[in-house]
């Protein structure tokens, strides 16, 4: 009876903390003016390579359908957006501003916390929309929407794809050479890097800064594309300043994300404690035109259980409500449709109870009203709130502080 | 779900590799003003007067406390990584704990002179994940045999053909009549940092860069 690798179940006061924060985001996605969709779980496999390129694909999970047409299980939301939106919303009035929180799936080698082969996704996608304007839209809902769940202390490193570019070109590297530095940069290996022979290189994946950073970057960038990326990423900061984000955003010119389709701005936000990023994104304006729709997009996604886990290793459980119900009702349908219909939640009790086990079961589940209902005549109790002096009962709330 | 020990906010955990790198390893971050110890003895973990924390590992488990963030950088030999693959940014090169992941075979099979290898190569290894790379790349269909110490045996009883092994000076290998067929890689030890915590305690953890490296190797 045991689950397969990497995945897991989520009892009801555990759902009830990941739902808490699933609501938070998307509340915070409508107060943006997105709108939530739903695309299938099972994607063709040609679909999701045309948008996450071969070395992406090999983290799918795939299987073929009875005639044999290769399917998978979409890694990510964004190319199951990206092809919706190329064939189905292609006449929809530009800029589209959309959302989802959804179940996404990973063939991880060695599944781990952090690191599940289901994880839930909370993103947005801005689609048909270009320039600086629309990637901090993207950046400053990101920052919204951790300070939503509580984790006000997250901070951003920023960069720009076309930066990186113009530094690996204005060190001269360019072909696979260059390539060959992009996945060192990418995580990061100095080591790796050394062995070229450039030693800005190395410099700036190491340094992070702010407006320094840029103006030490400008020295070395000479194509038009990382000169304007440059100007784009120092406006940046300027706006987050003015929103009160100065000390919470940072230049990092070796943040690449693990995704192919990148091509502009990119964010991460992170907290000290965890050692995962817990949300990113940036700009993607290659893919749609790889579905056949030539406009520009950009978006970013927060993994809800890394959120769980950060919010969990501080302490900072999300409120444990308990589930609320407001009435026990015995011996009669009638009442208890009445009392649904009334807009109260109501629990059924076995008919055969008397007052005081009835009693007993209201207190046990913080229930303030008992309706009984025997013998043609409807008898309401009220219920002392008198929980502290009662033992703690074993709800599916606390069986995990047992 | 459990929860882990927090790591302390102001000073860096540090994850050190016991055995053989772990006397240069205390050495260079003494060097860098960290008061490690001489000899761990059976202490798992020990804080140091400036609030460093040190966890003494395993070194094959340094690249996992680091990835997860249990610790924000360790120590750890290059050879390590190949094997364990994990999502750790690699800093520095510490120049110390150098050895050579080769394959090595008995002398009186003539490998290492040309003579061609059987149709389907037993390799007996410590370090799979390195070997099966290797060997597929070079299009050889092997059979590993994973084994935890002692491989430079397998061949002299005819486990396997070849074994894929780290060689410091090559004393063991000469020992048992054993030579070397190809080198495969070379390895010393790594300054390794956590992606995430290379940000969250960037100032930290350049610092400590900096003062590992400025000292000659």
């Amino acid at each position: 009876m045991r689950l397969p690798a990497g995945v897991r179940d989520w009892l009801p006061h555990e759902l009830a903390r990941k739902r808490e924060i699933e609501q938070q985001m998307r509340a915070v996605f409508g107060r943006w003016a997105y709108e939530e969709l739903q695309t299938p779980i099972v994607e063709r496999f040609d679909v999701l390579e045309r948008g996450l390129g071969e070395e992406a694909s090999e983290l799918l999970f795939q299987f073929n359908d009875r005639r044999s047409t290769a399917l998978a299980l979409r890694p990510e939301m964004t190319t199951p957006v990206a092809r919706l939106v190329s064939t189905r919303m292609r006449e929809a009035p530009l800029p589209l501003r959309l959302a989802y929180i959804a179940p996404v799936f990973r063939y991880y080698e060695q599944p781990q916390e952090g690191r599940m082969r289901e994880l839930t996704q909370a993103g947005v996608e801005l689609i048909g929309a270009a320039g600086i304007d629309a990637d901090a839209e993207t950046l400053f809902m990101a920052i919204e929407g951790l300070d939503e769940i509580g984790l006000r202390d997250a901070r951003f490193d920023i960069n720009d794809a076309r930066v990186v570019d113009g530094i690996l070109d204005g060190v001269g590297l360019d072909g696979d050479a260059a390539r060959d530095a992009k996945e060192l940069i990418k995580v990061r290996n100095l080591v790796g890097l050394r062995k070229f022979d450039r030693p800005a290189l190395v410099e700036f994946a190491q340094r992070r800064g702010r407006h320094d950073a840029i103006e030490r970057a400008r020295g070395i960038c000479r194509t038009p594309e990382s000169r304007e990326a440059l100007d784009e990423l120092d406006a940046m900061l300027e706006r987050a300043d003015a929103l009160g984000y100065r000390e919470r955003v940072t230049v990092d010119f070796a943040l690449l994300r693990d995704l192919e389709y990148y091509t502009g701005f990119l964010f991460e936000g992170y907290v000290e404690e965890i050692g995962f990023s817990l949300c990113g994104g940036g700009r993607y304006d290659s893919l749609l035109p790889k579905f056949g729709f030539d406009v520009p997009a950009v978006g970013w996604t927060a993994g809800v259980e890394r959120l769980l886990i950060a919010l969990e290793r501080r302490g900072k459980h999300v409120r444990r409500r308990r589930h609320r119900i407001d009435v026990l009702v015995a011996g009669s349908d009638v009442v208890a449709a009445r009392e649904r219909a009334a807009g109260n939640v109501v629990r059924y009790a076995g008919s055969d109870l008397g007052d005081e086990a009835l009693l007993e079961e209201a207190r046990a589940y913080g229930i303030p009203r008992v309706v009984i209902a025997l013998d043609g005549t409807v008898r309401e109790l009220r219920v002392g709130r008198r929980m502290d002096e009662l033992p703690v009962p074993r709800t599916p709330s606390n069986w995990d502080a047992r | 779900m459990s929860k882990p020990p927090e790591a302390p906010r102001d000073g860096l955990t540090i994850a050190m590799p016991k055995g053989a790198l772990y006397r240069d390893a205390a050495a260079r971050l003494r060097a860098a003003g960290i008061d490690v110890p001489d000899d761990v003895g059976r202490k798992l973990t020990v804080t140091t007067a400036d609030g460093t924390t040190l966890l003494f590992l395993r070194p094959t488990d340094v690249p996992a406390y680091v990835e997860f963030g249990s610790a924000d950088c360790g120590i750890v030999g290059k050879d390590v990584l190949w094997e364990t693959d994990r999502n750790v940014a690699e800093l520095a090169d510490l120049g110390f704990g150098y050895c050579r992941l080769v394959v090595a075979a008995r002398r009186i099979d003539r490998y290492h002179e040309g003579a061609p290898f059987p149709t389907f190569l037993r390799v007996a290894t410590k370090f799979t994940r390195s070997a099966e790379s290797f060997f597929a790349e070079r299009d050889l269909p092997v059979e590993l045999i994973p084994l935890h110490g002692s491989v430079e045996l397998s061949p002299l009883v005819g486990l396997a053909d070849l074994i894929v092994d780290l060689v410091a000076t090559g004393s063991t290998l000469r020992e048992h009549d054993l030579v070397i067929v190809e080198e495969i890689a070379e390895s010393t030890a790594r300054f390794v940092v956590n992606p995430v915590r290379f940000r969250a305690k960037y100032d930290a953890l350049i610092a400590l860069l900096d003062r590992l490296t400025a000292v000659p190797a």
